[in-house]
């Protein structure tokens, strides 16, 4: 059987420690591979480095013929997304539940009946509900499912990670989850799990011990599952999600509407020179932009942003709204400082957009760390004052 | 004695080489610092008063320019401390980072305060947004300021430095983008008066920004290399607590 997945020489270190040194793995299509070892030994290390969410020190990790990641910092997605479920849920609190199976369904282009799945897992009563309402276990279940849907979609086989998935399930569930894992097998795919559950780890093929043992097992068959899909273009979860909950609103635009309110608090309008005038106009998209993308802050959640970017996609981001919202600001400032002007309207906007962006690349750029939160990086922002200095000089 | 006997001894040597330039280095560098603050206030001459409007804060160029020039030095160790760690995961490239970043704040913050008490006193504002050497040079202070106490906040290890290292790579196009600044869009900020066709300055002038100049690159130098010293004593201090942990006192 040819290997969906490999990782050749692995070395990873994650903080002062090496915590892979030199690590191989091949995972065969319908095969269970069960990582199984103590507390820090590595196993969630081998599952998000197979998601290609860490950097190698050496090796390269392959799946069919893409490389996800090697030392020399070469990665890919491969041709279907895979299934991922990590030890946090991954979503975000503001998600729908059903919502969140219908994104990841479209993320792999197709269209599923998400209600019926989610009443298998007795979940159909809470499919309109929010991520954050929902108890741990439910949380739990929405997780897992998200992990194994673009294989039970897939028109091939495909690699399901998942990373200690009966953490937080009851009893039930755990043996349902073991089956479906077998039954994922059958139809081809490849899972590689870290676990320490007696009834995951039995329906194993192979299970790795971190003390350089391999074991091989013999677990009872499944039957093929596979969910009926249509193809279905992707949609902007984040411009959805923003537009739910009015997150560009709060976040950007009241900051705008302060900077307005302050300089018509201080300054007279009608003594401002064409300059003054100008930079008044452009202040408050500035600010907006300033704020960031709404959707950023919300995507730190139970490390939903790592989710997304394992999938080697754009995060979900509300960059559309803040585009309007600058623009809207832009005109109100323009009305109230001077007369409509559509140039700077258009100015104000891509200015807000320009800068939120900007934002958000180095937002994105500060993930890996260990405490990204902690970092000043609001220090690098005073730079965004240039482009709007010099858009109101060329404008004046 | 074997082999890496003899390298170890060879190391030990060189570091205690480098300890003692640094020190030589630095002590100079404050004693050449503040010849060069006597001479430019005391001794050059003052420029004509009808070519500024502020003549006596003039003096502030022979501090102003020299810790530019060192914070560009500085800067540019940076940036081949990170490319070291980055690429090659040399360990004294993570120390040259560290010492750089340190030393880029210090003489940066000098070069961006002593322009602010010029430009008070010369154009009637502290600070111009839409001047582009001001703030690219502003934006590089930032950059170390970012990297200085952004690594004070997190642990030590590969994803911190590989995360600063990237910033300190990327960081580095403002470097050539500041020099050029004044010569493709000059807008408040002086043009260049020294290597220039163009050139005004007076050779007592010359002869005090040159002392100066030495006395803060022999002044950044030491500040690194005792920077580096520092940064192996933490990370020494750092394999040691790591020992202790695993295997008790």
């Amino acid at each position: 059987m040819p290997d969906l997945l490999t990782m050749s020489g692995v070395v990873i270190k994650r903080g002062r420690n090496t915590v892979l040194d030199g690590f191989d793995l091949d995972l065969k299509n319908g095969e269970v591979v069960v990582l199984v070892g103590e507390n820090g030994c590595g196993k969630s290390t081998v599952i998000e480095a197979c998601a290609g969410l860490i950097n190698l020190e050496k090796g390269c990790i392959n799946a069919a013929k893409t490389t996800i990641r090697d030392s020399d910092g070469r990665h890919g997605r491969p041709v279907f997304p895979f299934g991922l479920c990590l030890q946090s849920d991954c979503v975000m609190g503001d998600e729908l539940v059903k919502e969140r199976i219908d994104d990841v369904a479209a993320l792999c282009g197709k269209s599923i009946d998400g209600q019926a799945l989610l009443k298998q897992w007795d979940l159909g009563h809470r499919s309109q509900d929010r991520m954050a309402s929902l108890s741990k276990g439910q949380r739990r279940k929405v997780a897992v499912l998200v992990g194994v849907l673009p294989s039970a979609i897939a028109d091939s086989p495909t690699v399901i990670l998942l990373d200690e998935p009966d953490a937080g399930l009851d009893e039930a569930s755990v043996s349902r989850l073991s089956g479906l894992i077998r039954d994922l097998a059958d139809g081809g795919h490849g899972v590689l799990i870290a676990s320490h559950n007696s009834k995951i780890i039995a329906c194993a093929d192979r299970i790795i011990t971190f003390d350089d043992s391999v074991i091989e097992s013999t677990p009872s068959d499944g039957v093929a599952w596979k969910i009926k899909s249509k193809p279905a273009k992707k949609s902007n979860i984040g411009n959805r999600l923003d537009r739910r909950t009015l997150g560009s609103l709060s976040h950007n635009i009241i900051p705008g509407l302060l900077v307005i309110g302050a300089l018509l608090a201080l300054a007279d309008p009608t003594q401002f020179d064409s300059r003054m005038r100008i930079g008044a106009i452009l202040a408050p998209a500035l600010t907006a932009g300033l704020t960031g993308d709404p959707i950023s802050s919300r995507l730190a959640e139970a490390r939903s942003g790592d989710w997304w970017r394992s999938m080697r996609t754009m995060p979900p981001n509300a960059l559309l709204h803040v585009l309007l919202g600058c623009a809207l600001l832009t005109t109100l400032a323009c009305t109230l400082f001077g007369k409509l002007d559509y140039t700077l309207i258009a100015a104000g906007a891509g200015l807000g957009m320009i800068t939120a962006s900007v934002i958000l690349i180095l937002h994105q750029a500060t993930l890996r760390l260990s405490r990204p939160n902690a970092l000043m990086i609001r220090l690098l922002t005073p730079a965004l004052i240039l482009p709007w200095a010099i858009l109101v000089d060329r404008l004046a | 004695m074997g082999d890496s006997g003899r390298q170890i001894g060879i190391v030990q040597s060189l570091a205690s080489l480098m300890r003692g330039w640094g020190t030589l280095l630095l002590m100079s560098g404050f004693a050449g610092a503040g010849l060069t603050l006597w001479l430019g206030l005391l001794w050059a001459p003052s420029v004509s008063i009808d070519a500024f409007e502020a003549p006596v804060a003039q003096k502030i160029f022979y501090w102003h320019v020299p810790s530019a020039w060192a914070a560009m030095i500085a800067f540019t160790l940076l940036f081949i401390g990170s490319l070291a760690w980055f690429f090659k995961r040399r360990e004294w490239g993570w120390n040259l980072h560290v010492a750089s970043a340190e030393a880029s704040l210090a003489f940066g913050m000098m070069a961006v305060w002593s322009g602010c008490i010029w430009g008070a006193a010369e154009w009637g504002v502290p600070w111009d947004w839409t001047d582009v050497r001001l703030n690219t040079f502003a934006l590089l202070t930032l950059l170390a300021i970012f990297l200085v106490l952004g690594r004070k906040s997190q642990p030590d290890g590969i994803e911190t430095r590989d995360t600063f290292a990237t910033f300190g790579i990327y960081g580095f196009i403002l470097v050539p983008l500041t020099y050029f600044a004044t010569r493709f869009w000059q807008i408040r900020h002086p043009g260049p008066v020294i290597a220039t066709s163009e050139g005004s300055l007076n050779s007592d002038m010359g002869m005090v920004l040159a002392i100066g100049a030495i006395s803060f690159t022999m002044l950044v130098l030491g500040h690194i290399i005792c920077g580096i010293r520092l940064t192996k004593m933490e990370s020494r201090l750092l394999d040691i607590q790591d020992t202790i942990d695993k295997e008790g006192i």
